[in-house]
């Protein structure tokens, strides 16, 4: 075999996607979409993800997203139904928002899975497939039992919660048959809140320090003593934002892998990302809107840049173990009823 | 006449892969080959396809049982593929499409959100049964008399006074009796008035005392109350409500992080703002009727003054001590701030500027009074 791989080869993931001509894209398949109706949202949806996926790529392997635009389209309109539907009887009746919350209560965790196993299968590296095998007994104990348990401790469980819910998800992520392994800890997640409280409180106490003395000491200055303290207020919230992000985020990837197949690490830093995130707040709201392709293309080339991949032997002897013909409509339901979930 | 391009060789469903290189024939037949010329396929037309032609990236040659063939240069385009399979690219990368898409995309959105989607809504809400209203009015009622209200403690007198003042309203509009209903209730936020869909108008003790011995006003006020139900504001708000956040769900559903944070913000702002609307529709509602009781448009304007000095006497209270020791022209400039602020603030409320809403009924009230 001529590209067989007797060691591993460590390398960043790389993002090739350019700003300009995603802009270009992301507007004329809007446009599109607008002047058929919204019919051609559903090749717009394929062609926005081909474009992510295929800019993206791990040792010279771009990534595939195969769904076809009917596939999504048949879920949308399905979804789009029981979306008017749910949001017309529910606001009309607060009796019945009581029944409509509850029977999507139940709805919940099978859209969870059906939403993430479908865009796990129309994901493929090297022709095999991703897939995702969470159960409704597994959601139903990791997305409301256990947030309720959270919520009942005072949320002093809640970061053990969430390493519980994240694990739980990549733990049933598979490629190729095999499962991914996540072994992260508890202990991080509670190092990440300490540290993001404990800066957003240091930093709060700061800015009103200063702030009330910059507003007491204009006499008339009123507005720029706001308009420090909201700037300010901005900037701890992206700080304290990436504090945590940054620290789940490499602990995540360190402790992610296929066994002989492939690991992780990633070093996001926190000054970094927290401008990162505060820019594209800023372009967004200065442009009204226009700058949304700009911010997802710099968003995925920085975690891509900070992310590394090792591929070891066995990725060569992996066999395809799924099909492509499942149906779009619990990923297009969780999109539009906003439960969605980004994994990793 | 032949080309020969490199690639890699893809197998089907498994991750082994080759270096290769396929040799495209005019006929269409492609000739896939290990580097050493040692033929791997030998495929037409009939049984190959192509990926979509997405800009940056390279179009994999498909073949019949998934296997692929990724030609190195990303920017190679094979010759068979039709202008039907290079059309999105080429409407993509078309600096007169991009210009008309970046135009009309955010116009649509503006033109959807005011006027094709309310105009939509209030045709909508004419089709609605009265059934519908008297439900949502009903169980709201009950839920707030469960949650935010306690039973009114005012005395027979009060009470009688006010209903005096209703019916003069019911007789002279000749409302349906069965449909108005007069409520009183005991609530802690102060002094207020709200109508219902089913056509329940709630009055708050402290809106009944304030306004005791300015029965004009608290007349304006429930008149403002009945054009809220006349011009079906509740069901034309849900109406309009779920239609935007339909439109913007299907538009924007797959914006995640900072984007969805702010298109969150987004729709809450458009839905004070239809709120806005409607207050004002209210107001005027409130103004054209009054004259009809012999009261001048200004009443409204009192009313308004009354609410805004009740709801807001603890600031005012505070901020007086606090000036108190400052000398006046500092006191005008920090006041001058202060409506600034509260011109930008109005964005974040559901009701117009009360010193807007003052403003009109005063100059309706001088319009009024010229024309007697």
């Amino acid at each position: 075999m001529e590209n067989g791989l007797s060691s591993d080869r460590t390398d960043f993931v790389k993002f090739s996607g350019k700003s300009g001509e995603y802009f270009k894209l992301w507007f004329v398949n809007m446009f599109l979409s607008i002047i058929t109706l919204g019919i051609y949202s559903a090749w717009a949806k394929v062609r926005d993800t081909q474009y992510m996926y295929g800019h993206t790529s791990v040792d010279d392997n771009s990534f595939r997203f195969l769904a076809t635009p009917m596939q999504i389209l048949k879920g949308r309109i399905v979804a789009v139904i029981i979306f008017i539907i749910y949001m017309a009887l529910s606001q009309m009746s607060p009796a019945l928002s009581i029944v409509m919350a509850l029977a999507f209560l139940v709805a919940f965790p099978w859209l969870i899975i059906q939403g993430i196993k479908f865009s796990m299968r129309m994901t493929a590296y090297r022709n095999v497939r991703f897939s995702f095998e969470g159960t409704y007994g597994g959601v139903i104990v990791h997305f409301i039992l256990l947030p309720i348990l959270g919520a009942i401790t005072l949320y002093l469980a809640m970061p053990w919660v969430v390493q519980q819910i994240q694990q739980y998800m990549h733990n049933n992520i598979t490629y190729g048959g095999k499962h991914f392994e996540q072994k992260s800890s508890a202990g991080q997640y509670y190092i990440a809140v300490l540290f993001s409280v404990g800066i957003a409180l240091i930093g709060g106490a700061i800015i009103a320090a200063f702030g009330g003395t910059a507003i007491a000491a204009a006499d008339g200055g009123l507005s720029l003593g706001l308009v420090f303290v909201g700037l300010a207020s901005f900037a701890l919230f992206g700080i304290v934002n990436a504090v945590y992000q940054s620290i789940i985020y490499n602990h995540l990837m360190a402790t992610l892998e296929i066994e002989n197949v492939v690991s992780f690490d990633a070093q996001m830093k926190t000054l970094p990302f927290a401008i990162l995130v505060l820019t594209n707040i800023l372009l967004i709201v200065v442009t009204f809107g226009l700058a949304i392709p700009v911010v997802k293309i710099r968003t995925s080339r920085y975690i891509a840049s900070v992310t590394q991949v090792t591929i070891k032997p066995g990725i060569n002897e992996l066999i395809n173990t799924v099909e492509g013909s499942d149906s779009a409509l619990g990923e297009e339901a969780a999109g539009l009823f906003d439960s969605d979930l980004s994994i990793i | 006449m032949q080309t020969s391009i490199k690639g890699t060789y893809q197998l089907a469903g498994r991750s082994e892969s080759h270096p290769a290189s396929a040799i495209i024939f005019e006929t269409g037949q492609v000739i896939i080959q290990h580097l050493n010329g040692e033929s791997i396929m030998d495929v037409w037309p009939d049984n190959y396809q192509f990926s979509d032609v997405i800009p940056g990236l390279a179009v994999d040659l498909v073949l019949a049982d998934g296997a692929l063939f990724v030609p190195h240069d990303k920017s190679y385009r094979w010759p068979q593929l039709t202008s039907s399979n290079l059309l999105a690219e080429w409407l993509e990368s078309h600096w007169l499409v991009v210009l008309s898409s970046v135009l009309v995309v955010p116009l649509f959105l503006w033109s959807m959100v005011n006027y094709v989607l309310p105009g939509a809504a209030h045709a909508a809400v004419a089709f609605l049964p009265d059934s519908i209203a008297e439900s949502m009015g009903e169980q709201t009622l009950y839920i707030l008399d469960k949650t935010q209200f306690d039973p009114s403690e005012l005395d027979t007198k009060q009470q009688q006074h006010v209903s005096q003042l209703w019916q003069r309203i019911t007789t002279q509009l000749e409302l349906p009796d069965d449909k108005y209903q007069l409520h009183f209730r005991k609530f802690d936020l102060g002094a207020n008035a709200m109508a219902l869909p089913d056509g329940s108008i709630i009055v708050t003790d402290d809106i009944v005392t304030l306004m005791k011995d300015d029965p004009d006003a608290l007349l304006s006020v429930l008149l403002h109350e009945v054009g809220h139900v006349e011009h079906q504001h509740s069901l034309k708000m849900i109406a309009q409500t779920t239609a935007t956040t339909m439109l913007f769900a299907m538009m924007f559903g797959d914006i995640d992080g900072a984007g969805e944070l702010i298109l969150g913000a987004g729709t809450g702002l458009l839905q004070t703002a239809f709120s806005r609307d409607m207050e004002r529709e209210a107001d005027e509602f409130s103004h054209q009727n009054l004259p009809a009781f012999n009261i001048s448009p200004a009443a409204f304007a009192d009313a308004m003054t009354l609410l805004a000095n009740s709801h807001s006497l603890s600031d005012d209270e505070e901020s007086a001590n606090e000036n108190s020791d400052e000398d006046v022209s500092d006191n005008e400039d920090q006041q001058a701030i202060k409506r600034k602020i509260m011109h930008w603030l109005q964005y974040l409320s559901s009701h117009p500027e009360t010193q807007e809403r003052i403003d009109t009924a005063r100059k309706k009230g001088e319009e009024n009074s010229e024309l007697l």
